[in-house]
């Protein structure tokens, strides 16, 4: 709430006036200043679309548009800040940097509520109790949860989860050892690896279990679910007054049953998720302070609109569907490559002219660069960049993060490439040169570069083509390229095989032509310089 | 026009030059003779800079070079000698990225700061001088051995040097080929150019030497002229070369 100034003793109309106004204000939000916003007037809320339905997945009739009970309460938890909620793309397990980093403000997608996490971030209340349902094949031996042991003999069953998740804990803590756990990144991978018999069950939050029932036909529920626990929203460590905020907001959702409503329409409503409302009106949660709300009575929840999971595409269709968002992403794996190769060969030529020609102070610090990027991921210089440097102020918005993390990786490459290529142009050539009157840096700009130049073009290209898939690890920084968007979709429709046809097609349209165009002009270059 | 004095150079233990004397004046042909390995091609890579030397001094016009070149004012006169001399290599060293004209316009355009046009125009005549006049357009590999070699003396005349190099100009090529060179350097004497020809070839230096300059382990073992040293060679050395280059 605004905090109002204070006034010298008020005469008596002003204060009627000044009441009426407020009372006329309370259903009205005024929008409240919160602390460090990323934007104002918007509440940006981090999920990934990856994890899929009924959390936060693309919409069926537009694929660029997210869907799911996470971004309808998104949406109610703004307005009720009087802010507009925005989403935010990010990889599932990084959103605690992300967070951190103040690349968002909130985290809404799933996050479970664990005392570890409470050390780096702030917890709302919960907006949702989930259980872990286990999930097995139709016509498999896993009839009930001690079905999961079997005699060692046999082997260990193989249980599928989503990595870093909740369930992965529950059965590391009651059947680790017994079992062979196997993780990952959407839910949806592990309930098509039951069917496909590579996995004996997989353990699923319920949501996601109940959403994708009906995709799976041939796995079934297996007893009850279990390990009952609570998805919180998260915010920045010290952000109260946002959580105070937040918590009210879902207090009031929860209150009215507008939440029950909500979770109806997309089937995931159970009873247990009336605890929602005994947290709510004792308006506690692990140490938060209380809302300024009293007790309500539960109200009866209007009936609102179905969201089921439509029916599954096939062929052509998937095609005609994500056609287009496919190729939307493919032209930001363009725009990657292209923004950041010729910047790696420029820097790459300096690096490899400094280390041979330049003067001899620079070779060392020249050799351990390049040495340092050759050996270690680029992964782990995009997390350096994105995660790591806001810590000491400087902040590298996620497509320049991704600009210079690959040029400055493939720069250290390309400086080898140009390295060898230089010392194959022959000694006579700088002799010639300089013989003539050049001085060295003029005899290699218009003599030595040159000829190196067109030595290389053949394992230049090649790295071209390794970049343009390479730009791929881009989604650690929030980037959705043509292989992100391959997994999202394919974890929310589970048209893989026709997905992965388009996805590699699309690859190929783009590096192949690359491949030509290099052949043509190494060919050209040859009959000039052979 | 040039003048070496005392001129000492080493790899390492191995001794390259042993106090190396030698001078060829203005309008004169200097020819360099001796056996692989007595140091001749070492001296004419001094003498342009592309070889530092430990003791001694090299004198082209009024510049000096000395040992220590390595400092500005030194590079400073290494450039100035670099500009007065060309220098032809034994495998031509032509720039294959570029045609035949981009290699002779290349350092007047880039050393000197002519126009393209001045250079081109100079180019030509060169070329119709070296007979080359129909291969403007050509790139290297497109030539043979004795074209490209032509092309090379045409690069280095571009700078108008007062002198010129030549590291056994014609040793890389065949005897046809090798004539096609030597008759262009026989011109080049006739026209009064000052040339060092280091050199295998008796025919070249009869042809067009002033003077012979004998090398053997290192060091200057005979001079003179070139008939009295042809005629009555006074070193072993000179002697053996002679016999042995008679029988090919």
């Amino acid at each position: 709430m605004v905090a109002h100034p204070r006034r010298p003793t008020p005469p008596l109309a002003a204060l009627v006036v000044a009441s009426f106004v407020l009372l006329l204000a309370r259903p009205v939000r005024a929008a409240v200043r919160f602390e460090g916003l990323l934007r104002p007037n918007e509440l940006v809320w981090c999920g990934d679309q990856e994890g899929g339905g009924p959390y936060v997945y693309p919409a069926d009739d537009d694929p660029n548009r997210v869907i799911g009970f996470e971004v309808d309460l998104a949406d109610r938890i703004g307005g009720a800040l009087g802010l507009k909620a925005s989403f935010s793309q990010g990889q599932w397990d990084k959103m605690p940097e992300l967070l951190r980093t103040r690349k968002c403000d909130i985290v809404l997608n799933g996050y479970e509520w664990m005392p570890s996490r409470l050390e780096s971030m702030e917890a709302s209340i919960p907006y949702y109790i989930y259980g872990l349902q286990l999930l097995a094949r139709s016509d498999g031996d896993v009839k009930r949860w001690v079905d999961l042991e079997r005699p060692a003999s046999a082997g260990p069953r193989k249980i599928g989860v989503l990595v870093g998740s909740a369930a992965e804990q529950y059965l590391t803590q009651h059947l680790g050892g017994r079992v062979e756990i196997v993780s990952y990144d959407g839910s949806t991978d592990a309930m098509r690896e039951v069917e496909t018999r590579k996995l004996d069950a997989t353990l699923q939050d319920t949501p996601a279990a109940i959403f994708y029932r009906s995709r799976f036909a041939a796995l079934s529920f297996v007893g009850q679910p279990v390990g009952r626990g609570y998805y919180v929203v998260y915010a920045r460590k010290g952000a109260t007054q946002l959580v105070r905020a937040v918590n009210e907001g879902l207090a009031d959702l929860i209150r009215s049953g507008k939440i029950e409503t909500l979770y109806r329409s997309y089937g995931i409503w159970d009873d247990s998720q009336r605890e929602l409302v005994t947290l709510a009106d004792a308006g506690r949660f692990y140490g938060y302070p209380p809302t300024s709300l009293a007790p309500q009575d539960p109200a009866t929840p209007a009936a609102g609109p179905s969201i089921a999971l439509s029916a599954k595409k096939h062929g052509f269709d998937v095609v005609l569907a994500y056609g287009l968002v496919l190729l939307q992403s493919a032209g930001l794996t363009v725009v990657l490559s292209c923004l950041s190769f010729p910047i790696a060969v420029t820097l790459g030529l300096l690096v490899a002219l400094g280390r041979l020609y330049g003067p001899r102070f620079l070779k060392v610090p020249l050799g351990v660069y390049v040495e340092f990027l050759r050996g270690t991921p680029v992964m782990l210089q995009l997390y350096f960049i994105f995660f790591f440097l806001p810590e000491v102020g400087i902040n590298v918005p996620a497509f320049w993060t991704a600009i210079v993390g690959l040029s400055v990786n493939y720069s250290a490459y390309e400086s080898e490439i140009y390295r060898a290529g230089l010392l194959a142009v022959p000694r006579g050539q700088m002799e010639a040169a300089l013989a003539l009157g050049m001085s060295r840096p003029l005899a290699l700009r218009r003599i030595i570069v040159p000829q190196a130049v067109r030595i290389v073009i053949p394992p230049v290209v090649n790295d071209f083509i390794a970049l343009f898939k390479d730009t791929s690890v881009c989604s650690v920084v929030t980037l959705v390229e043509l292989t992100k968007r391959f997994s999202v979709l394919s974890q929310s429709t589970q048209a893989t095989a026709e997905l992965m046809i388009m996805t590699g097609v699309l690859y190929l349209a783009m590096s192949y032509p690359l491949s030509v165009m290099a052949r043509r002009l190494e060919l050209g270059l040859a009959r000039v310089s052979a | 026009m040039i003048e070496v004095r005392g001129l000492y150079k080493r790899h390492g233990t191995l001794e390259v030059l042993r106090d190396v004397s030698f001078s060829v004046e203005r309008g004169k042909v200097a020819a360099v003779i001796g056996p692989s390995g007595s140091g001749k091609s070492t001296l004419l890579r001094c003498i342009n800079g592309l070889e530092r030397f430990e003791r001694g001094e090299v004198r082209v016009g009024e510049l000096v070079l000395v040992p220590d070149a390595s400092s500005r004012a030194g590079a400073a006169v290494l450039a100035a000698v670099r500009k007065k001399v060309g220098f032809v290599f034994q495998q031509f060293n032509l720039f294959p990225h570029l045609d035949v004209l981009g290699n002779i316009i290349e350092a007047p355009v880039h050393v000197l700061g002519k126009s393209r046009k001045e250079a081109e125009a100079d180019a030509e005549q060169l070329l119709a001088r070296v007979d080359l006049s129909a291969k403007t357009r050509a790139f290297p590999h497109q030539l043979s051995g004795g074209q490209q070699q032509r092309v090379a003396i045409a690069r280095a005349l571009a700078m108008h040097p007062d002198v010129l190099l030549f590291d056994e100009p014609t040793s890389a090529l065949d005897p046809l080929m090798a004539s096609e060179v030597m008759s262009v350097i026989s011109s080049l004497a006739k026209a009064g150019q000052t040339m060092v020809v280091v050199t295998h070839q008796l025919g070249l230096v009869r042809a067009v030497a002033d003077t012979v300059h004998v090398f053997a382990e290192a060091t200057r073992v005979e001079h003179g002229p070139t008939e009295s040293v042809f005629a009555e060679p006074q070193h072993e050395t000179t002697r053996a070369f002679l016999r042995k280059l008679a029988e090919w």
